[in-house]
């Protein structure tokens, strides 16, 4: 490593909002080198953001304090200077960007003028020369036409765009130090993989130190010179990336590299995938047929003409009893809109969705009742998704009397279904509030398998979950599957999850399927570019397997 | 600036509106108990006096064609003749529109005056004691009927102290502004309270952001975030919530006007009520709802010019 520009030493933060004071960061010390990038990881709850807002001096709250270390950066300790000396701290010498840019943007500000606000207030400029130096800047960051794109508002713009607009703000002082904070965990995998392409771009041009917070261990492999990995506000290992990868000491660390899910399965989880493509073939459980649903948008009785927004654009897909089956796409390709319309949730502007041989369309009510009771889904918030007053115990509870399962027999079927689960049966008492977000989603998921679903529709179920939470949830549908003898329509975008799971797999763009196949076929030889393209920007926990040069994803061919 | 396309169309809105107010008043006002023939004559009138009042002023007409009558009036600019004032309604509004329109005026500016700097004080010393000040006074201002507040600020400042006249409306614009500080104040200070409250939760969600996190972490000082940041962010809900209060204000100045005798369209409201005059009350109700319609498509237009990503 080269010389360091920052030093944290033996940095202890403590919350004094309850006695004792609960230490938060424990003697964390960690130096970041000239023109590296640093990778820090860890789970939720691990501390590897706060360590950042303590270098920022940005604590989120009053009660925590750094109560021992130093933080040394050009010779001077950070946590000892006061609060006018750090407004030139910030911005000049470190820039922060954040996982997300839609909340951390102001919505009400021109993007460019956020950009020259700190060129204005830190160096003085005149509006002028701040505004051509915005533009310098936006440009630098991949806009295609800044001139213009300073006078527009973070709404117009997509995601990764709304991302390069706060990179373009956090650099606007030419800071030696960029703390990105999950910058890409929002984001799709090829805009992932634009943003990640950029940072390294950066740092190569203009000599930038980044430590990159995050919790996929893929991107860090991709991207980093060094890995620092944290848990419970301890730093448990740190190193060069590939020695860390490829020989880790913590066994922490050995567990969260074991759960990244890009590794290729392991001939166990196989032997079920195969068992099961073999015992389909009887007759399908679900059919799609050339399904359209469209949404209305905007149109009035003033500016006439009913505008609507084709979301779904003649999908078909056959599901057989048993199967599982995995939908990947990108926001806004559809995914989720088709599932929904599949439970009768969005109303189908044309086509058929038949549910064991019922058509909804036909027999609307008939096939809404046997779909309610027959499928059941799992949502991608576990937390949102589970009414917070009710008992884990209520919730189940509640379906199964609507089921018509007879009272005598309720205390035990709630109990068999925490078992399924691997939940605990004291879990029956207690509020989704007390529990973490795995153990909210494995309610959510005893819930769904509460009406003995011969179908069941999850939807990013895993996607706002750590890595290893992660891994034990997909294990957990593994299981299911084998032992009820599930139908699972997995919704995700994460395509190594994807892989790992699902037997079939469809792709998905701009509400049509591009691709479908086994799962395996896919993955060794997609006939799209485009899914060529969306596998090859999934960053690999193999640092020798780069990324492809990103690009936005190619569209693909007509189908 | 396809945004403001609203502004061209949204007036059309405004006739179905005022068609059914104008339907509502009128079935409304002619279900009051009483005759406006017998409250102009008195008790001691005649059946045959009574029936030649009624007759003059189209009352012996079926209900339906005393409408007919009143839409044709209007069609001309007419609002129909006052009982009790014998002139058109419209003129007899446009006399008394204006002390009204300059207290509704002063008392919303007096209220921005109190409720802006009392919010940011608050919001930036979220928890302390100017805080805690701001909010108990607050709830004490919405608290206090409005009756009772001009009644002490009346025996404060204008009988003790002598500073402000007791009641009354003035001749030159000076004087006149010097007898609505009372009644502009007993309004402010209620109105104020209900806009400190919420434009105070605005800010405090605002300062604590994502939106501030990100400026604090560009170097900016806490007065640039809340200048350019917080204060911009936390504005819309607050202007929604005083143009529905600057409606109901129009209305509500009935008593504020009758403790300060002010001659203004409250006033005039109520002695129309008592003594019957149909066509005054329609009328001033009429110019009530107008003046309401349009305060919300002037809030509509500050809205859609502070968030960029409002579309109308």
């Amino acid at each position: 490593m080269s010389e360091p520009v920052l030093s944290i030493r033996d940095l202890v933060v403590r919350y004094h909002g309850v006695t004792p004071a609960r230490t938060l960061i424990d003697k964390v010390s960690l130096d970041v080198g000239k023109g590296e990038i640093l990778g820090l990881v860890g789970e939720s709850g691990s501390g590897k953001s706060l360590l950042c807002r303590s270098v920022m001096g940005l604590l989120p709250s009053r009660a925590l304090k750094i109560d021992a270390g130093s933080v040394m950066l050009d010779g001077r300790d950070l946590t000892a200077i006061d609060s006018a000396e750090m407004l030139h701290v910030r911005g000049r010498k470190i820039g922060m960007i954040f996982q997300n840019p839609s909340s951390h943007l102001d919505p009400v500000m021109k993007i460019g003028e956020q950009v020259a606000e700190g060129i204005r207030f830190h160096e003085g400029a005149t509006r002028e020369w701040a505004r051509s130096e915005a533009i310098r800047i936006l440009e630098q960051v991949g806009f295609p036409d800044p001139e213009r794109q300073y006078d527009s508002y973070p709404h117009e713009f997509s995601g990764g765009m709304r991302q390069r607009a706060m990179i373009a703000a956090a650099l606007s002082c030419r800071p030696e130090i960029l703390i990105a904070d999950e910058p890409t965990t929002a984001l799709d995998v090829t805009i992932q993989a634009q943003i990640l392409d950029l940072l390294m771009n950066l740092r190569d041009r203009l000599g930038l130190s980044v430590i990159l917070i995050t919790h996929d261990l893929g991107v860090v492999a991709q991207t980093c010179d060094r890995i620092a990995v944290m848990r419970d506000g301890q730093l448990v290992e740190h190193g060069e990336k590939r020695a860390l990868l490829a020989d880790p000491q913590h066994e922490y660390t050995r567990m969260l590299i074991g759960s990244h899910p890009s590794l290729p399965a392991t001939g166990e989880d196989e032997e079920p995938v195969r068992a099961a493509i073999e015992k389909k073939k009887t007759g399908a459980l679900l059919e799609v047929d050339d399904l359209h649903v469209e949404f209305d948008i905007g149109g009035s009785i003033f500016t006439g003409g009913r505008k609507t927004f084709k979301a779904v654009k003649g999908v078909s897909l056959q599901v057989m009893p048993g199967e599982t089956i995995g939908i990947v796409g990108e926001s806004g390709s559809g995914k989720s809109t088709l599932a929904r319309a599949i439970l009768g949730l969005n109303r189908i502007a044309s086509g058929h969705v038949a549910f064991d041989g019922v058509d909804l369309a036909q027999q609307p009510a008939k096939a809404l009742a046997r779909l309610r009771r027959e499928t059941a889904m799992v949502f991608q918030d576990p937390l949102n998704a589970l009414n917070p007053r009710y008992t884990v115990g209520d919730t189940l509870r509640e379906v199964l009397k609507h089921n018509g399962t007879p009272s005598a027999e309720i205390p035990g079927r709630i109990r068999e279904l925490l078992d399924l689960v691997h939940l605990d049966h004291e879990f029956a008492g207690r509020k989704p509030r007390s529990m973490s977000g795995g153990q909210c989603q494995r309610a959510g998921i005893a819930r769904a398998l509460a009406v003995n679903p011969r179908l069941i529709i999850a939807d990013e179920c895993v996607a706002a979950l750590d890595v290893t939470i992660q891994k034990q949830i997909v294990d957990l549908f593994a299981e299911l599957k084998e032992r009820m003898n599930l139908t699972l329509l997995f919704i995700a975008h994460d395509l190594a999850i994807v892989r790992n799971l699902c037997e079939r797999m469809v792709v998905m763009y701009h509400g049509e399927i591009v691709e479908e196949g086994p799962t395996d076929l896919v993955f060794a030889r997609p006939k799209q570019a485009y899914t060529a393209d969306l596998l090859a920007a999934v960053p690999d926990i193999d640092p020798d397997r780069p990324l492809l040069a990103p690009r936005a994803a190619r569209p693909p061919d007509a189908a | 600036m396809h945004r403001y396309k609203f502004v061209f169309y949204r007036p059309l809105q405004l006739l179905p509106v005022l068609f059914g107010i104008s339907v509502i008043t009128f079935i409304l006002v002619r279900m009051i108990p009483g005759d406006p023939a017998r409250v102009l004559l008195g008790t001691r009138a005649t059946p045959t006096a009574i029936a030649r009042i009624r007759e003059q002023y189209g009352l012996d007409e079926p209900l339906w064609r005393q409408y007919f009558y009143f839409l044709e009036n209007l069609a001309h600019g007419e609002m129909g003749k006052s009982t009790l004032y014998k002139i058109d309604v419209l003129k007899l509004v446009m006399t008394r529109i204006e002390p009204t329109l300059m207290l509704v005026l002063v008392s919303v500016i007096l209220s921005i005056l109190i409720a802006v700097p009392l919010s940011t004080i608050a919001a930036r010393r979220q928890g302390r004691i100017a805080d805690h000040a701001v909010r108990i006074v607050s709830t004490m201002g919405i608290g206090f009927p409005p009756f009772w507040l001009a009644l002490m600020l009346i025996i404060f400042f204008s009988v003790r102290l002598d500073l402000f006249p007791v009641s009354g409306y003035g001749r030159d614009p000076l004087d006149k502004l010097w007898h609505l500080a009372l009644p502009s104040l007993t309004i402010a200070l209620s109105l104020s309270a209900v806009l400190t409250r919420s434009l105070r939760g605005a800010m405090v969600q605002a300062l604590q952001s994502d939106v501030a996190t990100a400026a604090r972490a560009r170097g900016m000082p806490e007065g640039i975030v809340f200048w350019r940041h917080v204060l911009p962010n936390s504005l819309v809900p607050t202007i929604n919530l005083l143009a529905i209060n600057i409606g109901w204000l129009i209305g509500g100045t009935v008593v504020v006007e009758s403790v300060f005798a002010i001659p203004g369209m409250g006033q005039l409201l109520i002695r129309a009520i008592f003594s019957r005059d149909y066509m005054v009350v329609q009328g001033v109700a009429m110019v009530f709802a107008c003046a309401t319609v349009l305060i919300n498509f002037m809030a509509d237009v500050i809205t859609v010019t502070l968030d960029p990503r409002i579309k109308l």
